[in-house]
């Protein structure tokens, strides 16, 4: 249907033409997507034409936030358009894998650790709930399935080597995710072998490589023992699961009758709204943003890791739009969601004081904007706020006996 | 062994050195190892010493010195007990004749028991408050401590969950168990403004504050960190100690010793190639490498340093280390020779060189002058060195003559590029003398130099050291430790000696 108002057609330019609130000048991408989405969704094939041509003026990955945003959904539009989704995220995937080194992802990583608590939030409140839960053991087993490339785990080693007279012997095996390239593990297990010598904590390492999706996992491929204490580690996985097999996957943590697990979610919506592609994308385009925004603000303007971080973002924008079913899967929850999940097969443990001690001094180390938030109503754990926004959720459960 | 960390608390990792204040204290497993050890013989041979120390991870003269120790402890009762050491199993001090006190947690945690009947001050020791009643003119009277108390007393814990409730692990110290009780089962009360840290123990939290945020972290790579979390982070994935291990294992694949990982030569390394001037950081790491733990100040005939290596098997970490310097990863090929001739001086391998070298290695009076002729050789070494007084003696099998013979058949020639900038200031000089006649004139001493040899030559070493051991290294997929301590199989994925980096 066509509408000869021009604005209806050209939001952006309008914007741009009339003197207009800054603020609302700088929303301009996410109207032009909500704006694409519907029309998609209506099937409007032309107003989609003209939407994306507008789109594809303004974006640029090497602009502003609203720049960016523009043009990772144009991408994710363009391959949910053409139903090409899955077919370019593996693409991308790959491409992405052969320019990967355990060199750039060690720096990617620990750079944004340095400038953002954005991933050390959830590593404090991991690491101190598995020391508590772990407390007396002299066998540990952490499987660890996370997107973590093991940068918690030389903080927990150095709280294993100081924990007391006894360290305590730790195994440590290690779920890879689809990016996580094979390469680039071995390196990372090499060094933590050593660094675990040098601390003088007595340690295995284990890599495990998914073959199919990660919701069919089995209990026999993490080689558990008897005698050992079983910690799982979920730090950005559960997402990765594909949905109608997450309430199984619940049920295949419990079966390894774990002391602790913990789980670590960015916070944001992307399941129930499945169905209704707009719905998706508004949570998409508010999630994105605020994550887009927060890595302006934490890196410099020129920062090669955050231009690699944001490329990682395109990706995942594309992942949760374009692809459905198939072996890709990025649909986050909300902590609530994530609790309803749990609760069939476990029950919340709090952090103690000294974690939360320990995650306040964490944010203190860092810029202004973050702050931490005990979550509420039916949701368990803590919450990292990013201007008042929830972007990070962390909490610990402990299997419901039987 | 140091008894007790000030406030008690562990600290693995320090920006400074990372595993010296662990190795201090002994662990319960080490304890209960070397206890049985000992119930069972109490002069145990060389041989039993070092099975003790593969399996404790200690060094021979650890356990050598835990043994001496021990009997002397056993053969004279002394009428005190130490304070609270909460690690001791079965202490075998034990009075069993001992008045056991279980005061009650408000006893416990009541700080200010003296109370002056003037002002009303509490104070926590009688005599603090015998002292503050002069000020008051009042009567007071100072008792003595006396050393025959007619019971030893000894308390335990309140609460029943705590291990020291039991009264075999009592704890002979009144002090010692009020501190125990509030930092184990008190609030926390006080917290560090800077960290967020909390401590029960007001003694400990202001210890604990006048360190905080002080500290700056140093990796051997030159970064500094002011936050402890990245620099442990970054210290675990940091090619310093990648690479100090790589050709660490690469040449020495089979056997580990725990020190192996204390001797960060990466950074001297760094500094050879670049040839910066040894800085304080080094020496502090050498100090590390060298006294592995060790840190008496006996300049000479002090047996620790690499003696104990000898128990890891042939080839000692001794060799590892010389054979760090000697091996490196590909873009530092070059080094090898010259470091090489930097231990056996500039004309290499010609035998008049050889024989300054070998005298110097006998142990002697002589090795003072032999010391001389090697003086241009000295000013590199204070690096190594360091200025921290810890020896370098290696203890193997091997005759001198041997070991230098297969010097020879190597073939190596000459250059010592970085003399120059490892020249210390001359005050060292005279310290690194004695340290060189210590390294030089210990008994079990020349196989020292025998042991660089095998790890001489990069492409060598690996045949050298299969040779020995006549096994290849093994390919194990999991990346597993033989045992926590390192000694044993580590994970090569490939048997080269680059393999790391």
């Amino acid at each position: 249907m066509r509408n000869t108002d021009p604005c209806h057609h050209h939001p952006s330019i309008c914007c741009l033409l009339e003197p207009k609130d800054p603020r609302e000048e700088e929303k301009w991408a996410a109207e032009l997507i909500q704006e694409c989405a519907k029309a998609i969704a209506d099937k409007d094939s032309s107003k989609i034409r003209h939407l994306l041509w507008v789109l594809n003026e303004l974006a640029t990955p090497y602009g502003d936030c609203d720049q960016k945003l523009a043009s990772y959904f144009l991408q994710a539009l363009l391959g949910r358009a053409a139903e090409a989704g899955e077919l370019c995220y593996t693409t991308l995937i790959s491409a992405a894998e052969k320019q990967q080194s355990f060199v750039t992802a060690r720096k990617v990583m620990l750079k944004f650790q340095e400038v953002s608590p954005w991933t050390t939030f959830g590593h404090v409140a991991s690491n101190g709930a598995i020391m508590e839960a772990m407390e007396g053991e002299s066998k540990l087993h952490i499987v660890d399935i996370s997107n973590t490339y093991c940068t918690q785990w030389p903080t927990l080693l150095e709280a294993l080597a100081s924990r007391g007279s006894d360290t305590p012997h730790l195994r440590l095996t290690v779920v890879a995710m689809l990016s996580m390239g094979r390469s680039v593990m071995d390196e990372i297990g090499r060094r933590m072998v050593k660094f675990a010598r040098l601390m003088g904590v007595p340690f295995e390492f284990h890599v495990v490589s998914i073959v199919s999706t990660l919701g069919q996992l089995t209990e026999e491929e993490l080689g558990l023992r008897k005698d050992e204490a079983v910690a799982v580690n979920c730090v950005g996985a559960l997402r990765r699961v594909r949905v109608e097999e997450r309430d199984a996957f619940m049920r295949t943590l419990c079966a390894l009758r774990p002391r602790v697990v913990t789980v670590v979610e960015e916070e944001a919506d992307f399941t129930t709204s499945r169905g209704d592609s707009v719905a998706c994308f508004q949570q998409c385009v508010r999630f994105y943003s605020i994550f887009l925004g927060m890595l302006e603000e934490s890196f410099s303007p020129t920062s090669n890791e955050k231009f690699l971080l944001e490329k990682e973002c395109s990706r995942s924008i594309l992942g949760v739009l374009a692809c459905n079913g198939g072996g890709v899967c990025e649909r986050r929850e909300k902590a609530s969601q994530w609790c309803e999940r749990l609760t069939e097969a476990f029950a919340p443990t709090a952090f103690n004081d000294d974690v939360i001690g320990d995650l306040e001094a964490l944010l203190e180390r860092y810029r202004e904007g973050w702050s931490l938030v005990p979550a509420k109503g039916n949701a368990a754990g803590l919450y990292l706020t990013w201007k008042a926004e929830p972007v990070v959720w962390a909490s610990a459960w402990k299997p419901i006996k039987p | 062994m140091d008894p007790a960390e000030g406030n008690g608390e562990k600290r693995a990792l320090d920006g400074e050195d990372l595993v010296s204040n662990k190795k201090l204290r002994k662990n319960r497993f080490q304890v209960r190892v070397l206890q049985d050890a000992f119930y069972g013989a109490q002069h145990p041979s060389a041989a039993r010493k070092a099975e003790l120390a593969d399996q404790t991870g200690l060094t021979f003269e650890q356990v050598q010195a835990w043994f001496a120790n021990r009997r002397a402890y056993d053969s004279c009762r002394p009428s005190q007990r130490e304070p609270s050491d909460e690690n001791s199993i079965d202490d075998p001090m034990e009075d069993p004749e001992a008045e056991v006190i279980a005061l009650s947690p408000k006893t416990l945690l009541a700080t200010n028991r003296f109370v002056c009947e003037i002002c009303g001050k509490g104070f926590q020791r009688d005599q603090n408050l015998q002292l503050h009643r002069r000020g008051h003119n009042l009567p007071w009277k100072l008792r003595q401590r006396s050393s025959k108390e007619p019971r030893k007393r000894v308390y335990v814990c309140p609460e029943p969950t705590c291990i020291h409730h039991n009264p075999a692990r009592a704890l002979g110290d009144l002090t010692g168990i009020k501190k125990h009780f509030c930092r184990k089962h008190g609030e926390k009360k006080w917290k560090c403004d800077k960290c967020s840290k909390r401590y029960a123990v007001q003694s400990d939290w202001k210890a604990h504050s006048k360190t905080c945020g002080t500290r700056e972290y140093r990796c051997d790579c030159g970064t500094l960190f002011s936050r402890r979390d990245s620099f442990i982070t970054h210290r675990a994935f940091c090619d310093a100690l990648a690479q100090e291990t790589a050709r660490v294992t690469a040449a020495f694949n089979n056997v580990e010793s725990n020190m192996l990982q204390q001797f960060p030569m990466s950074h001297i390394k760094a500094s050879v190639v670049h040839g910066e001037a040894a800085d304080h950081e080094v020496k502090q790491r050498l100090a590390l490498w060298m006294g592995h733990g060790s840190r008496t100040n006996d300049p000479l005939g002090n047996n620790t340093g690499f003696g104990d290596m000898h128990q890891v098997g042939p080839v000692s970490a001794a060799a590892t280390l010389y054979g760090d310097l000697l091996n490196s990863p590909s873009n530092l090929h070059q080094l090898d020779q010259s470091q090489l001739s930097w231990v056996y001086g500039d004309k290499l391998p010609s035998s008049s060189n050889m024989g300054a070298v070998t005298s110097a290695s006998l142990p002697a009076t002589s090795a003072v002058k032999e010391a001389e002729t090697l003086q241009p050789l000295l000013g590199s070494l204070p690096v190594l060195f360091s200025s921290q007084q810890h020896h370098l003696i290696a203890v193997s099998d091997t005759s001198a003559t041997a070991l230098l013979q297969k010097a020879a058949q190597i073939g190596v020639t000459s250059t010592v590029p970085f003399t120059g900038s490892f020249e210390p200031p001359k005050c060292q000089n005279a310290n690194v003398h004695d340290r060189f006649d210590g390294l030089f004139s210990s008994r079990s001493q020349a196989s020292n130099l025998e042991n660089i040899v095998p790890n001489f030559a990069v492409s060598n070493t690996f045949d050298v050291y299969a040779a020995r051991h006549g096994s290849p290294p093994r390919d194990d997929v999991g990346g597993e430790t033989r045992d926590f301590l390192g000694v044993g199989v580590h994970t090569l994925s490939q048997p080269s000696i680059n393999g790391w980096i």
